[in-house]
C-alpha cells in the first residue's frame, strides 16, 4: 500500500553505516567490529566453516595466513584478489556476494598492514563486567560514555505525566489511571518514581504484558494451523507464563521447566504444563500429508526455536549442511535434534477428512474449586438420569419400528429434522444415515440411531433431553487437557538427514551440544534436561546476552544488538558492547532475575529522558541508536486494544482462563477449509473487554485487528515484530466495531462528567495521553465537539491520536 | 521513516475534500497511476524488466493435465490396469496406492492457432488465444497435499511463515499507486491454505496481500459506522491529523508525519476502493468479452475484469483463486463445470489486456498447486462406489503463462506415455518462480531478506531461469 512509511532495507542499514563510520576515525580496523563482518558477508560462504573452495579457509587465522600473507603484502594473494582489475580473478566473484566497496577494500588493506590480527567472535566469548563508578547506574554510564565520545548531548527528563505513562505501558502494558497520575504528579520525586517502579513490577499485570513477548517466541496459538486448523487447548501454558513472570521465576529455571520440566525429579503439574512450550508447534494434519514428515517438521521446528530463543542462532541452516557462517556443523544440529527425537508419536492417521489427528502426551489441568464442585454436582445428576433412562429404554425400543416408519415420506426416506436433535449433536456426521433404509446402514450407525430414538421418543425423552444438556455443560467446563512433552523410556536412534531430507538418513548420532561453544556441564544428563542445563549454564556466552538484549529491545524498540535473533558472525555489532555484557553478567549474578534487570533499565536516567528529538540528534543519529533521547514507537497490537479499552473505561482486568472472542468480521473462520468448523462464540459481558493477550488465536485466520498492527499468525518462532504504519491501521481504529464501541462508551463517560465542555475536554485528553492539552490541542477538541455536537467525534479523535497509540 | 509522502495535502485542500466529499474529478485523479511514485524508493531491480505486473489465476485443487492440456492416448491401452511398477516405485501418492488402475480421458483434443498448441475440447475460449500462451507441461512440485502445495506454489515453501510471491514483489518493486495496495487477492471459494498463502511472512506486514471480499465491505473496516457521514468522517480525520501535527511539533518524530499521510490515504481509500470495484462504466462489449452477465455477482469473470482494472491502476500483483478443481471423484461430471466457470473469462482477460497493450508487461499465470494422476481414484460413500476421479499428482503437471515476454505459442517440456513423469525439460516450481522474477527485472538470487540470521529468497536455495520459455 504505501512504501513511504516503511523502513526499507536500505533505510535499515543507515544507522549501521553511520555508527561504523563514527567509530572509524578513532582507531585502526577492529577485527570484530570492522573485519569479520566483511569476511563473513563476502567470503565465508565459500571459504568458511561450511565450504573451503580452492582449499582456502578464511575464518581461522592459521588456515588463512597462506593467502593473507600479512608480512609481505606484495605477495598477498588475498589482497591481490580483492583489488585486481581482472574480472576473472576478482573476489568475491560476481553474483556470489555483493562486491567490496573501495572503503571496504581499504579497511581490509589496513587490517593486513596491521598484521591481520584475528579475535574470537565477541558473542562466543564469555561476557565480563567492566568497571562502573559507584552510585552510577550502569546503563547511564555506558550510554553517556558513548554520547560524550560522539559529541551528542543527552536529553532532559521527560515531564512526569509522560514518564509515568511510559513506565506503566512498559511494565504492565496499561496506561496509568487518573488516581495513579494524580498521586505521582503530587510528588514526582525520585523516591516516588522508584515506588512507582516497584508497584508496577509487583502488579499482576506485569506478567500479562511481558508474556506476549515470550509467547511470540513460543509460537503459542490456540489452533493447529494449516488445513482444518482445529482448535487446541494450550491456554493453561499461556497462564503458566504469566504466573512465572509475575513470580519473577529465575530465567534459568524458567528455561529449564519449559524445555525439560518433565525430566525433572517428580515434576509438578505446573512443571509439566511448562513443557507445552515445545508442543506449540503448528502441525500440518491435512489429508495427504505424511505422518513421518509432519513429525520431523515439528522436531526441526523445536531445534530452530530453541536456537533462536536461547542462543540467538539460526540453527536451521545446519539441518541441511554445516552452517556457512557460524561454527555450527550439521553433526551438531542432529545431536541437538536427538534430544527432541525421544518423544512418543504425536500424529495419528485417522483424523478429519482423511487427515490426521494430534496425539501424544497430555495432562489434565485442574480447574478452580468452584468448577470442581460444579463438575461433581453435574456428574451426580447425570448418573441419576442415566439410571432412569436405562429403565425407560425398553418402552422406546418396543416402538422402534413405528418410530422409524415416521421418517418415510412418499416413497423415500427423509433426513431426521434437526429440531429432533440436541443442538450439539447436529454436528455429528453420519446422523443423516438414520433417515435412510436400514439396508444402507452400517454397524457404526446403530448407536447413533438409538441415540436419536431415545432423545425423541416420549417414553425416554424426559430423561434423554436433560441428560444431553448436562453432557453439554460438562463438556463446556471439562478440565482442560494440555499437550506436554515426555520422553520414551527406550532411546530412539537419530540419523543425520542428508541435505536435510528425512528420507535420506545418514550416520547415527547421539545426544550432544554445539562443539564450538562451551562444554556440557559435567553432571548434566544426556537428554533434553542436559540440553536445558547447558543452555542456561554460566559458561554459556550467549543465553544471558540474547535475553537481556531482547528485554532491552522491548523497552527501547531496538536491541543493543539490532539483530536480536542473530548473535552469530552475520549479526550486527552491538552499539554498546560493554553495557550488554554488564547487564548479562548482572542478570546471572542476581539469580537470573528478570525484574532486577528491568528495574535497572527503567531506573536509569537514560530511560527517563524526554523523547523529544533535537535537530542535531535527527541529523547525526536518525535511528537513535545512541539514545540521546528516549524512543517513541507505536504500541504492539495487543496493547493497542488494552490501551483503547482502558481509555474508554471498558477494560476488564480479569485474568487467566479460556481464550476470549471479541467481535470480528462475520464468518471469518468459515474461510478456513475444514471438515469440522468451530464456532466463533462472540464473547459477551466482561470477557468482551479483556486484554489482548487472551484473544483467541486461530492461526489460519487470526484476528484481523491484531494482524493489522503487526501481530503474527505465530506459525513459527517470532523474535521481533515489524513496526508498520499503514492506512489499514487507520481504518481499523476508526471503524472496527471494537473501537467504535470503545469510542461510544468513552463519549458517554465524557458526557456524564461534571463541568463545562472545556474541563471535560481536558479530562478526556488526559485520560488518553496522561498529560494535559496545550491551548491548540484543547481548541481542536472543543472545535470537534462543537461541529459534531457530540463527544463521539472527540472520543474517536483521541483514540486515533498518534500520542494515544504511541509510547512517548 | 521516509517522510517524502507523495501527497501531502495541505490542511485547506484536505478540509475541502473532507467537507465536500471526494468529487468525481478528484476521484479520477486519485485513481490515475501516480507517476511520481512509480520510481519506488527501494526498487531491487537487477536488470531492465520485461513485465511490471502479475495476474495469477489459481485453480484451487489441481486441474487434470491429461484431460485438458497433455493428451495421453496411450492410456486407453492400459485402461483398468495398474501402471508398471518401474514407473510408480518410490513415488508419493496422497489417497490412492501405486496399484490404482489407469483411466483414460474421454475428451477430444485439437491443435489451435498458428502454433498448433493442443487444448482439450473443454477449453474452447482459452484455445482461441493459443498463440498468446506459453504452455509448460513439465512442472514439478514438492508437496502433495493442498495446503502445503498451495503454500509451495506461492511462497516457495510448504511450511508456514514465508512471504508470498506478491509480497516479495511489493517488497522488491514497491507500488505504482499509493492509493491502492500493491498486492490484492480475490477469491471465488477459498484456497485450502487460507490467508497464510498471501501473508507477508517475515517481510514487514504492509507487504501482505490485501483480500478484497465480495459483499459491501471489500476491505475490513473500510466502511464507516452507519451514523458517520462522509463529511463527519472527514472532520474527524482532519481533527486527528491536526492533533498529530501538534505532536510532531512537540517530538519531531518523523513517524508522526507518516501517520498523518496514512490517515489521509485511509480516507481516500474509502472512496477509491468502491470506485475501483464498480463496473458501471465498463461498456457492454467488455462485459461480454469476459462473459459477465450480472455485474453484481461475485463471479470469477467479474474478478478477472477487476484484475485488469487493478493492473491498469498500477497494482503489482493480483491473485485470483477459484475453488472446484479437486476432482477425486466424478471428474467427468465436475471438470467440464469447472472449465466453464473460467474458460471464457480467462480468454477474455488475455484479449482485453492485449487490445489495451497491457499484455506486454503483464504476466498472466493459469494453473493449480499440482496436477492429477493418470490412475483413477474411486471413493465410496455408504458402500457405493462413486464415478471415478483422479488423485493429487506432483511429479508432472501443466501450467500456462501469457504475456510479460514469455514465448507465445510455445509448448515446453514433455511427459511419459502415462503422463506420470517428466521425460524432457523439467520445470520445478522454484524454476518457474525464478523465471517469472527474471521477467520482472529481479534476479531471484539477489531478491533476499535477512531474517533471523538468514538471507531468505522466494526460491529458497534452488531455482534457475528457464530461458527457452522467454521470447
Amino acid at each position: 500500500m504505501s512504501t513511504m512509511h516503511l523502513r526499507s532495507p536500505l533505510l535499515r542499514l543507515l544507522p549501521v553505516v553511520f555508527l561504523v563510520q563514527m567509530g572509524e576515525a578513532a582507531s585502526p580496523p577492529d577485527f570484530t567490529r570492522d573485519i569479520r563482518p566483511l569476511l563473513s558477508d563476502r567470503c565465508f560462504k565459500c571459504h568458511g566453516p561450511g565450504e573451503q573452495k580452492g582449499d582456502l579457509r578464511l575464518d581461522q587465522r592459521d588456515a588463512a595466513l597462506v593467502a593473507l600473507n600479512p608480512t609481505d603484502l606484495v605477495k598477498s594473494e588475498f589482497l591481490h584478489r580483492i583489488t585486481t582489475q581482472d574480472q576473472d580473478d576478482l573476489m568475491p566473484p560476481q553474483g556470489k556476494a555483493k562486491p567490496l566497496t573501495h572503503d571496504e577494500t581499504e579497511k581490509l588493506r589496513a587490517w593486513l598492514e596491521a598484521g591481520a590480527p584475528y579475535a574470537q567472535h565477541w558473542a562466543y566469548v564469555k561476557p565480563v563486567r567492566s568497571l562502573v563508578p559507584q552510585d552510577v547506574n550502569a546503563v547511564d554510564h555506558f550510554i553517556r560514555e558513548r554520547l560524550e565520545k560522539e559529541g551528542l548531548p543527552s536529553s532532559p527528563p521527560a515531564e512526569p505525566a509522560v514518564l509515568l505513562r511510559r513506565l506503566s505501558l512498559d511494565l504492565i502494558g496499561l496506561p496509568p489511571t487518573e488516581t495513579e497520575l494524580d498521586a505521582f504528579l503530587a510528588d514526582p520525586s525520585p523516591a516516588a518514581y522508584q515506588r512507582e517502579v516497584e508497584r508496577l513490577l509487583a502488579s499482576p499485570h506485569f506478567g500479562e504484558k511481558w508474556a506476549r513477548h515470550w509467547l511470540d517466541l513460543a509460537r503459542y496459538a490456540d489452533s493447529n494451523g494449516y488445513q482444518h486448523d482445529k482448535l487446541r487447548t494450550m491456554w493453561p501454558y499461556r497462564d503458566w507464563v504469566i504466573r512465572a513472570l509475575n513470580a519473577d521465576m529465575p530465567f534459568d529455571q524458567f528455561s529449564i521447566e519449559q524445555l525439560a520440566g518433565d525430566l525433572l525429579p517428580n515434576p509438578t503439574t505446573e512443571q509439566l504444563v511448562a513443557t507445552a512450550f515445545h508442543r506449540n508447534t503448528p502441525s500440518n494434519l491435512a489429508g495427504g500429508s505424511i505422518r513421518e514428515e509432519v513429525e520431523v517438521q515439528m522436531k526441526l521446528d523445536r531445534v530452530s526455536t530453541t536456537g533462536l530463543t536461547w542462543l540467538g542462532a539460526t540453527l536451521e541452516c545446519a539441518a541441511c549442511h554445516d552452517h556457512k557462517f557460524d561454527p555450527i556443523t550439521q553433526h551438531d544440529f542432529y545431536e541437538l535434534y536427538a534430544s527432541f527425537n525421544q518423544t512418543p508419536p504425536e500424529v495419528t492417521e485417522n483424523g478429519l477428512g482423511g487427515g490426521k489427528e494430534l496425539i501424544g502426551p497430555e495432562i489434565e489441568v485442574p480447574g478452580s474449586p468452584a468448577e470442581a464442585k460444579l463438575v461433581a454436582d453435574l456428574r451426580a445428576k447425570k448418573k441419576e438420569l442415566e439410571q432412569k433412562l436405562e429403565s425407560a429404554k425398553p418402552l422406546a425400543l418396543a416402538e422402534r419400528e413405528a418410530w422409524e416408519k415416521s421418517f418415510i415420506t412418499d416413497g423415500g426416506y427423509k433426513r431426521i429434522p434437526w429440531d429432533k436433535l440436541p443442538t450439539f449433536a447436529r454436528k455429528v456426521r453420519g446422523l443423516d444415515l438414520i433417515g435412510q433404509p436400514a439396508s444402507k446402514r452400517t454397524e457404526r450407525s446403530e448407536p447413533k440411531v438409538l441415540y436419536v430414538l431415545f432423545y425423541d421418543h416420549p417414553a425416554t425423552a424426559p430423561f434423554a433431553k436433560p441428560l444431553a444438556e448436562i453432557e453439554r455443560q460438562l463438556e463446556a467446563i471439562r478440565p482442560p487437557r494440555v499437550m506436554v512433552m515426555r520422553d520414551l523410556s527406550v532411546k530412539q536412534d537419530t540419523f543425520i538427514f542428508q541435505r536435510g531430507n528425512y528420507l535420506a538418513p545418514g550416520k547415527v548420532v547421539g545426544f550432544g551440544v554445539i562443539d564450538a561453544l562451551h562444554p556440557l556441564p559435567a553432571d548434566a544428563p544426556r537428554n533434553r534436561l542436559g540440553l536445558a542445563q547447558w543452555l542456561v549454564s554460566r559458561d554459556n556466552p550467549l543465553t544471558a546476552r540474547v535475553t537481556v538484549n531482547r528485554w532491552w529491545a522491548e523497552i527501547f524498540g531496538t536491541g543493543i544488538v539490532r539483530t536480536v535473533e542473530d548473535f552469530g558472525l552475520q549479526s550486527e555489532a552491538p552499539s554498546h558492547p560493554e553495557l550488554l555484557d554488564w547487564m548479562a553478567v548482572d542478570l546471572m549474578e542476581n539469580g537470573w532475575s528478570m525484574k532486577h534487570v528491568i528495574k535497572l533499565i527503567v531506573m536509569s536516567e537514560t530511560y527517563r529522558q524526554s523523547s523529544r528529538a533535537t535537530a542535531a540528534a535527527l541529523a547525526r543519529d536518525p535511528a537513535n541508536r545512541l539514545l540521546s533521547h528516549a524512543p517513541r514507537f507505536r504500541l504492539p497490537a495487543e496493547l493497542i486494544r488494552d490501551n483503547a479499552l482502558t481509555i474508554a473505561g471498558q477494560l476488564s482486568r480479569k485474568m487467566f482462563g479460556r481464550p476470549i472472542y471479541p467481535p470480528q468480521p462475520d464468518k471469518l473462520w468459515d474461510e478456513i477449509i475444514s471438515v469440522e468448523q468451530p464456532e466463533y462464540p462472540v464473547s459477551r459481558g466482561e470477557d468482551r473487554y479483556r486484554r489482548g493477550i487472551y484473544v483467541v488465536l486461530r492461526r489460519g485466520n487470526a484476528n484481523p485487528t491484531l494482524l493489522n498492527f503487526d501481530a503474527t499468525e505465530r506459525g513459527l518462532c517470532v523474535t521481533k515484530r515489524s513496526h508498520t504504519n499503514t492506512p489499514l491501521q487507520a481504518l481499523t481504529l476508526m471503524n472496527d466495531p471494537v473501537f467504535v464501541e470503545a469510542a461510544r462508551h468513552f463519549a458517554d463517560e465524557i458526557e456524564s462528567w461534571p463541568g463545562d465542555a472545556s474541563s471535560k475536554a481536558v479530562r478526556a485528553f488526559r485520560r488518553a495521553v496522561s498529560r494535559v492539552p496545550n491551548a491548540t490541542e484543547l481548541h481542536l477538541l472543543l472545535d470537534l465537539h462543537a461541529t459534531g455536537s457530540s463527544w463521539f467525534d472527540v472520543a474517536q479523535a483521541l483514540l486515533n491520536f498518534d500520542e494515544a497509540v504511541t509510547k512517548s | 521513516m521516509n517522510t517524502s509522502a507523495p501527497f501531502h495535502l495541505n490542511r485547506r485542500s484536505f478540509l475541502r475534500s473532507g467537507v465536500m466529499g471526494i468529487g468525481s474529478l478528484a476521484l479520477a485523479s486519485l485513481l490515475k497511476r501516480d507517476l511520481a511514485a512509480a520510481s519506488a524508493p527501494h526498487s531491487a531491480l537487477t536488470h531492465p524488466p520485461r513485465a511490471k505486473h502479475v495476474i495469477f489465476l489459481h485453480m484451487v485443487g489441481g486441474p487434470s493435465q491429461m484431460d485438458l492440456f497433455d493428451p495421453k492416448p496411450a492410456l486407453a491401452k492400459y485402461e483398468g490396469l495398474p501402471l508398471p511398477e518401474s514407473i510408480t516405485q518410490g513415488r508419493r501418492f496422497a489417497f490412492i496406492g501405486p496399484d490404482a488402475k489407469v483411466i483414460s480421458s474421454p475428451y477430444g483434443f485439437g491443435a489451435h492457432g498458428g502454433s498448433g498448441m493442443i487444448f482439450s475440447e473443454l477449453l474452447p475460449h482459452m484455445a482461441g488465444v493459443a498463440d498468446d500462451w506459453c504452455m509448460i507441461r513439465s512442472l514439478k512440485t514438492d508437496v502433495i497435499n493442498h495446503g502445503g502445495a498451495q503454500l509451495f506454489m506461492h511462497t516457495g515453501s510448504g511450511l508456514f511463515g514465508r512471504p508470498s510471491f506478491g509480497s516479495w514483489l511489493s517488497y522488491g518493486l514497491g507500488t505504482e499507486n499509493e492509493n491502492l495496495p500493491a498486492f490484492i487477492v480475490m477469491t471465488n471459494g477459498l484456497p485450502t491454505a487460507g490467508a497464510p498463502i498471501w501473508s507477508a511472512g517475515f517481510l514487514p506486514s504492509q507487504h501482505q496481500g490485501l483480500r478484497f471480499r465480495g459483499g459491501n465491505e471489500p476491505v475490513f473496516y473500510l466502511n464507516d459506522p452507519a451514523d458517520i457521514t462522509r463529511e463527519r468522517r472527514g472532520r474527524i480525520v482532519e481533527g486527528v491529523n491536526a492533533l498529530n501535527r501538534e505532536v510532531h511539533e512537540r517530538y519531531q518524530d518523523p513517524e508522526v508525519l507518516a501517520r498523518i499521510a496514512q490517515y489521509e490515504m485511509a480516507f481516500k481509500m474509502q472512496a477509491s476502493v468502491p470506485e475501483l470495484l464498480s463496473l458501471k462504466n465498463e461498456p457492454q462489449h467488455i462485459l461480454d468479452l469476459y462473459g459477465i452477465e450480472d455485474t453484481s455477482k461475485d463471479t470469477f469473470a467479474r474478478n478477472c475484469l477487476l484484475a485488469r482494472r487493478m493492473v491498469e491502476q498500477g497494482v503489482r500483483f493480483v491473485q485470483l483463486y477459484i475453488q472446484g478443481w479437486d476432482h477425486h471423484d466424478r471428474i467427468y461430471e465436475d471438470l467440464p463445470k469447472a472449465c466453464r466457470q473460467v474458460d471464457q473469462a480467462t480468454a477474455g482477460l488475455i484479449r482485453d489486456l492485449k487490445q489495451r497493450g497491457m499484455l506486454d508487461d503483464t504476466l498472466v499465470i493459469w494453473g493449480g498447486e499440482f496436477g492429477r494422476t493418470p490412475m483413477a481414484q474411486v471413493l465410496s460413500a455408504s458402500g457405493d462406489a462413486t464415478p471415478p476421479g483422479r488423485d493429487h499428482h506432483i511429479d508432472s503437471f501443466t501450467a500456462l503463462v501469457a504475456g510479460g515476454g514469455f514465448k507465445g505459442g510455445l509448448t515446453y517440456g514433455s511427459t511419459d506415455d502415462y503422463g506420470f513423469g517428466v521425460i524432457e525439460n523439467p520445470v520445478h516450481v522454484h524454476d518457474l518462480h525464478a523465471t517469472l522474477l527474471h521477467q520482472l527485472g529481479l534476479n531471484h538470487e539477489h531478491l533476499t531478506y535477512r531474517y533471523q540470521g538468514r538471507d531468505f529468497r522466494l526460491t529458497d536455495v534452488h531455482g534457475k531461469v528457464i530461458t527457452p520459455l522467454l521470447g
